[in-house]
């Protein structure tokens, strides 16, 4: 009886161990791939110059051409919104956020994209989405904190996004949203720079998620 | 915010955890871990494989271009740095494993040693790839947790021991395998599930903000009947219930093995009719885990909500 004890117990000793290695196996994987973009970040932010856009709350009247003239510019297909003017609660309080994609300097898209869709561009850190590589799995839009990624199932059932007018910058020119603003409130340049203007904090305020998650290359001046 | 993934990616997860769970019950089974039963020890190999094709089939109609541009899936194989890049490679594996193992079953020959761990390893990456893929997605707060891939293989294991035991039922009927046994580890994998759910929804209900709604979306909001009745209930509280039952009732005669075999083969008719009947309630209390663990993916899915909801404060 008593043999019969220490077998037992020595089997559940062997099960114990064999579901903490199970948990091990589980949670290495995804402490290292976090480490491994942090790392990834980490360089990306030193090394390569980041083009960003710098949104002033204080000067937005919510006349939404930047939207308008980036839906002309860049055709979305119906149903998609590669920028947008959000509007606090409530209206009268007159704060508004003009975003589109923040070309993140850990770009979460980027990360989950199983057919590398995503790229991030050296010269300037725009983050380039390939539609045609693009699947449609939709993954990138639950990872995106800021819902960037367009994704259009009836339509093309590709993803798009903000290109940040690559090829309109390529040619020398501005992102169309840009040089629509008639107040000056959305503009763009170097994040670094955009980052030491007075004022300037990253895009956390109004309730949006943490900059942290992605590091994106957006700043606002809040409306206090 | 309207987000993408509905039924087919449910199914999917589901699917991939049952497949890879009744490769692994199968795997035990040889192993002599389930005690004496052929059944077990062929059922799960022969069902893994095609359950987890069939899901992965299902993947190919949820993606937007996938019977529009299927040459494009080809690309699925590319991004190292993506948990789903890694699940193709593991399904397609284990897939390929899975068929082969369930062919030297068939042909009943001995399964070569090394295939049959290599399946067992490529089994037990299936469950927990199925909860790695949504864990790792930080802009859902829910999901994003250590906890979920470790609930994602208990319950897939939990289910593939359920399938195996249902079809090994049909396709060697009147084999017995030792209830006793498969009760016990029933009662153990549906202990622990329940721990993790409760840990999983409790801790995010704690959590605040966006957490703290998708808990409550399965508490008290849209999901509640799913996550009550359906999970908890009929999915965990009525098997354990059904298992902690069976391993007393039979914990007397387990020292014999085949419990309910020496119960029918006893003569005695009284015994033999409570044996079938506890039988039968094993059977139901298996067909409720499977749909438990179908129910827990649901509502893990549908509870999903983005850590920004894009109104502004």
């Amino acid at each position: 009886m008593s043999k019969l004890d220490v077998k037992l117990k020595r089997r559940t000793a062997l099960k114990i161990g064999a579901l903490t290695a199970a948990a091990v196996a589980v949670g290495v994987p995804m402490g290292s791939l976090k480490e491994a973009s942090v790392k990834a970040a980490g360089t990306e932010s030193s090394e390569s110059k980041q083009l960003g856009f710098m949104y002033d709350q204080t000067k937005c009247i919510n006349c939404k051409l930047c939207a308008k003239a980036c839906k002309e510019t860049n055709k979305w297909e119906p149903g998609a919104e590669w920028r947008k003017v959000y509007v606090a609660e409530p209206a009268s309080n007159k704060v508004y956020l003009s975003m589109s994609c923040n070309h993140c300097a850990d770009p979460a898209c980027m990360a989950v994209c199983p057919v590398k869709a995503y790229t991030k561009r050296d010269k300037d850190g725009i983050v380039a989405h390939n539609t045609k590589k693009c699947v449609g799995c939709a993954y990138c839009l639950y990872a995106c904190p800021y819902h960037a990624p367009q994704f259009v199932k009836s339509g093309t059932g590709a993803v798009t996004k903000c290109s940040f007018c690559a090829e309109i910058q390529d040619q020398g020119g501005k992102p169309a949203c840009v040089s629509a603003c008639p107040t000056g409130a959305l503009t763009y340049g170097d994040i670094t720079e955009l980052r030491k203007t007075p004022g300037a904090v990253a895009p956390e305020v109004n309730g949006l998620p943490p900059a942290s998650i992605t590091n994106p290359s957006l700043v606002i001046i809040p409306k206090v | 915010m309207h987000l993408h993934w509905q039924w087919l990616i449910v199914i999917y997860l589901f699917l991939g955890g049952l497949g890879a769970g009744a490769y692994l019950t199968s795997y035990a089974a040889g192993r002599g871990w389930l005690g004496n039963s052929p059944a077990l020890q062929r059922a799960g190999y022969f069902i893994a494989a095609p359950i987890v094709a069939f899901g992965t089939v299902l993947l190919v109609f949820d993606l937007g271009q996938g019977l529009k541009k299927p040459w494009l899936l080809i690309g699925l194989l590319s991004n190292f740095s993506s948990v789903m890049t890694w699940g193709v490679y593991i399904l397609a594996l284990f897939i390929c494993v899975g068929l082969v193992v369930a062919f030297f079953v068939w042909k009943k020959k001995a399964i070569p040693g090394a295939l049959e761990h290599l399946g067992a390893l490529l089994a037990f990456s299936t469950c927990a790839y199925t909860g790695l893929l949504v864990a790792v997605v930080e802009a859902i707060p829910f999901w994003n947790t250590y906890v979920m891939p470790v609930l994602f293989v208990v319950s897939a294991i939990s289910t593939g021991l359920s399938i195996t035991v249902l079809v090994g039922n049909i396709i060697d009927k009147g084999v017995h395998a030792d209830e006793y046994k498969i009760s016990k580890l029933h009662f153990c994998l549906v202990s622990v599930e329940i721990i993790l759910v409760a840990f999983i929804f409790s801790v995010a209900n704690a959590g605040g903000g966006v957490k703290a709604a998708s808990a409550a979306q399965a508490i008290s909001g849209g999901l509640a009947l799913w996550f009550w009745l359906f999970l908890v209930v009929l999915g965990l509280v009525v098997p354990l219930l059904i298992s902690a039952f069976a391993v007393r009732k039979l914990g007397r005669s387990a020292h014999t093995g085949h419990a309910l075999h020496a119960a029918a083969g006893s003569g005695n008719t009284v015994a033999l009719e409570q044996g079938q009947g506890l039988a039968n309630v094993l059977l139901l209390s298996d067909a409720l885990v499977v749909l438990g663990g179908f129910v827990l993916r649901y509502v893990v899915i549908f509870a999903a909500l983005p850590i920004w909801n894009g109104t502004l404060m």
